[in-house]
């Protein structure tokens, strides 16, 4: 067994970490870049299930105006369909398709953060992976939120004064 | 130089700025749609002869046009153009992209000059990969694989 550190001069025990300095940030933005990502607004979140035809999940984000729609099946993530799918999969053959199920055009397996994670996590998902949107999940893997770029801009907004 | 101060005094031409698409009035949605796929681009800037922009079109038009069935793919893109659309100057501050995208709830905005012509196209995107070039330590240094524990136990 390894011997218990001491003080050499009064030969007490000395926790290593008690002397431990926490992070210093030169910016509240930095700051709150290590926040939980809860911090965020990551609702509301629309689901839809996976026998949602192409044609409802697209009638659904044009009246709620929104850019993409997550497909959640018993709250377990299938995938998420967005605009981008819209345009690369969907806009020249919707009248062939609008029918089949959404899970067909849908991207599978997209990147999701978990609501333990920090802003920055998400930030880094958008940034270098370059998903426009990013589902968060909890501890059991099932759908909580989601985060776009307008929720996170609006998030370090609170820390900028931009007008 | 804190982000505060960066972001007031650096001008959108500090912002990674995209090559716009920019097409006629006249060329049609399908040929528009075409065009966004082959760029990998979220729209198109529709301008005139002078290269000022008269609007633009996305892909949310798409999803709002799309309910009611494709004909449209063959109307010219000045009928369901955004002709309202805001632009940025390029000797303006980072500040001002933020304040306007958020103001006017848009995610892209046309960069201009001082003559009103077309110089490029930034947005959210820019802002985000801006503000991580900011905070490396932060935000570029993550994990890529995100797990709440391991699926086995580490070491021996």
């Amino acid at each position: 067994m390894r011997p218990k550190r001491q003080d050499k001069k009064t030969g007490d025990f000395e926790d290593p970490l008690s002397n431990y300095d926490p992070p210093v940030f030169a910016d509240p933005l930095e700051e709150s870049l290590t926040d939980a990502l809860t911090e965020l607004d990551t609702t509301p979140v629309e689901m839809v299930d996976s026998s949602t035809t192409v044609g409802e999940a697209i009638t659904r984000m044009s009246d709620r105006n929104i850019a993409s729609v997550l497909i959640v099946d018993d709250g377990k993530l299938k995938g998420i369909f967005s605009e981008r799918d819209v345009l690369y999969r969907v806009s020249d053959q919707f009248e062939q398709i609008k029918n089949e199920p959404v899970t067909t055009v849908m991207t599978q397996n997209p990147q999701v953060a978990y609501e333990s994670d920090t802003p920055a996590k998400a930030l880094n998902l958008m940034v270098t992976g370059g998903f426009r949107h990013v589902p968060i999940l909890d501890a059991d893997d099932n759908v909580v939120g989601i985060i776009g770029p307008r929720r996170v801009t609006r998030y370090l907004q609170q820390y900028l004064k931009t007008d | 130089m804190g982000l505060q101060k960066s972001i007031n005094e650096e001008t959108v031409g500090d912002l990674p700025l995209l090559k716009p698409i920019c097409v006629e009035p006249s060329v049609t949605v399908r040929e528009a749609i075409q065009m966004m796929r082959d760029r990998k681009l979220g729209c198109v800037i529709v301008k005139d002869e002078n290269r000022k922009p008269q609007g633009m079109m996305s892909e949310r038009h798409l999803i709002k046009l799309l309910p009611n069935g494709q004909a449209f793919l063959d109307d010219p893109v000045e009928k369901h153009m955004s002709e309202l659309w805001a632009s940025v100057g390029e000797s303006e501050s980072i500040a001002m992209v933020i304040h306007k995208m958020q103001y006017h709830g848009i995610r892209f905005l046309c960069v201009v000059d001082d003559q009103g012509k077309v110089v490029g196209q930034t947005g959210q995107k820019g802002v985000m990969r801006y503000i991580a070039e900011h905070f490396p330590h932060q935000v570029k240094v993550q994990m890529m694989e995100s797990k709440l524990y391991m699926d086995q136990r580490e070491g021996a």
